[in-house]
């Protein structure tokens, strides 16, 4: 019987494998290696083509806004995903409960996931608003400050402004993937508990992290590599101001596509994607080893 | 009995919060864009008033393009999910039905090559755009789209061939049906709820692209939603909250209310796509 199957050829079925190939290597590997060769070259409007070498590395290594761009998205990449993880972990414990509402509660966290980040940057602009945004007029009811905060207008400010409207974004990413983890975990282990004694902390501890761990793993790793090519949010939100100060990798190297110097550009794009493939690489070999 | 009571007050108070904190940027905009005077939270008295004029205005004011790229958003992610579901269907088949070198190196592969990040090729995209003659045109979006999409795309429609009992196509094979037959009369009809959700996910995704958009297009012909909506700008400095906030309620409606109606689907695939790798 299977005989049959294999005398039609294996190469019948590299054809359905085909159509796959060729968008990942035309629009996704192919560029990747365009990007490589490209950075080589001094590559501008108006002047003529010409190799460089690792002449844009050099470049690189010594240019301060890139070192400052680099620090600016791993700060803010470990600070998202440090308090995404959190917040996502007691939202996960809520939904896991038996309770009523459950589908709708489970909606509502889904429904920031749902919009796309350009148009909620927008909202969290307008929130953001010295003179008639919701951030000014709620802390001023509440009397947490005695005057507005020009919340883009100051460094540390524009950071923490970005980190709350990416925590919104992303939160419920993790939420349903930890949801996923906590609804593996048998109930009998946590009657087992209850039975001994433990307190609901005992038991978070002792039962809950320990069996989410892999889960946990996976949300983060996923949402490390996402927040390290932060692009909408910053160009919406702040363009990646004030003064430069929150410019992510991303912003910074399509700061020169923009003004048609493609080879720092590209020297800048293969610094992020090494950044990248890095942690990828990480990600698989923690991916097998949770299998194992 | 106290830790019960205690432990119940909590959750309801966490849960507020979590409603609270999700739900209101949402709220804001939608109220942002029925007001007649955006400026209604300011620190001066301003009254909140009612009013579809915003609605009314983005609709109507041909210089905003809005429903352009509405038309285009819409069109471009629809293309793109029938595509990369279709195309990522076809190569699930080979991988969850038959044994050969690459079966299992292939998929992981294609996990990995989706955490590249976007701008290591975008400036090499624009410059095969430009070659091609496409920037500023459906193609120029479409291709990466389905591109960058298929790895999502592959993943979750190999979770649901798996599912599907391989005696059943055996037999089809056995009876002189040909593998795309199979395919198309076979798993395709069996899978049809998993292929649709892969799609549904699929558009939202290509729904929200941002640096393509920005980098391949250049006006109304081609640009999509999330770019058009950042880029808007009044004509004179101030900025036209009111509107804005309007065309965002339009664009995000629809994917509030796929997303609430096929909340379990996207659930589902969104933790399969996470976790199976």
């Amino acid at each position: 019987m299977n005989q049959g199957l294999k005398a039609k050829g294996l190469w019948g079925i590299y054809g359905f494998i085909l159509p796959l190939f060729l968008f990942i290597f035309g629009f996704i590997l192919f560029p990747v290696v365009g990007t490589f060769w490209t950075s080589l070259f001094r590559d501008v409007a108006f002047l003529p083509k010409r190799f460089l070498g690792l002449a844009n590395y050099i470049r690189l290594l010594k240019d301060p806004n890139f070192w400052r761009s680099a620090r600016f998205t791993l700060l803010f990449t470990f600070g998202s995903v440090a308090l995404e993880v959190a917040l996502g972990t007691i939202f996960a414990l809520l939904l896991n409960e038996k309770l009523p509402l459950r589908g709708w509660l489970r909606a509502a966290v889904l429904i920031p996931w749902a919009i796309p980040i350009a148009i909620s940057a927008r909202v969290w602009e307008l929130g953001y608003n010295y003179n008639y945004g919701l951030a000014n007029y709620l802390f001023l009811k509440l009397g947490i400050c005695s005057g507005p905060i020009n919340w883009l207008g100051s460094g540390t400010g524009a950071f923490l402004s970005l980190l709350l409207a990416d925590i919104w974004k992303t939160t419920p990413f993790v939420t349903i993937i930890l949801l996923a983890g906590l609804q593996a975990i048998p109930e009998e282990l946590y009657q087992q508990a209850k039975v001994d004694g433990t307190n609901f902390y005992q038991r978070f501890i002792k039962i809950t992290l320990p069996l989410l761990r892999p889960v946990l793993l996976v949300a983060i790793l996923f949402r490390t590599i996402d927040a390290l090519r932060i692009f909408d949010l910053v160009y919406v939100l702040t363009h990646g101001g004030p003064g430069g100060m929150t410019t992510s990798l991303s912003l910074y190297g399509y700061k020169f596509f923009l003004s048609s110097d493609f080879g720092y550009g590209s020297a800048v794009s293969v610094a992020c994607f090494l950044i990248a493939f890095s942690l990828s690489i990480l990600y698989l070999r923690v991916g097998k080893f949770g299998r194992n | 009995m106290r830790e019960e009571r205690t432990k119940l007050l909590l959750t309801w108070l966490g849960l507020s919060f979590m409603v609270i904190f999700c739900l209101t940027p949402f709220f804001f905009m939608i109220m942002v864009s029925l007001s007649k005077d955006p400026t209604f939270l300011s620190l001066q008295k301003v009254k909140y008033l009612l009013t579809l004029r915003n609605y009314i205005h983005i609709l109507r004011a041909g210089s905003l393009h809005f429903p352009a790229y509405l038309r285009n958003s819409l069109i471009i992610s629809a293309l793109v999910a029938i595509f990369a579901t279709f195309v990522a269907g076809l190569a699930a088949y080979a991988f969850s039905r038959y044994r050969f070198p690459g079966r299992v190196l292939i998929p992981l592969g294609v996990l990995g090559i989706s955490m590249f990040p976007q701008i290591s090729v975008v400036g090499y995209l624009f410059k095969i755009m430009t070659g091609l003659g496409w920037i500023n045109t459906y193609n120029a979006l479409i291709f990466p789209y389905i591109a960058w999409a298929l790895p999502l795309a592959l993943w979750i429609v190999l979770s649901y061939f798996m599912q599907i009992p391989q005696e059943l196509d055996r037999a089809a094979l056995v009876d002189g049906a040909s593998r795309f037959q199979t395919l198309y009369k076979i798993i395709f009809p069996l899978a049809l709820p998993g292929l649709f959700s892969t799609a549904l996910l699929v558009f939202i995704f290509s729904f929200n692209e941002f640096l393509f958009a920005l980098m391949l297009t250049t006006d109304q012909a081609a640009r999509t939603i999330p770019v058009g909506i950042a880029l808007f700008q009044g004509l004179h400095g101030e900025i036209p909250w009111g509107h804005i906030m309007a065309a965002s309620t339009i664009s995000s409606i629809p994917l509030v209310l796929l997303t609430v109606g096929f909340q379990r689907y996207i659930i589902q695939d969104l933790t399969k796509g996470a976790l199976k790798g």
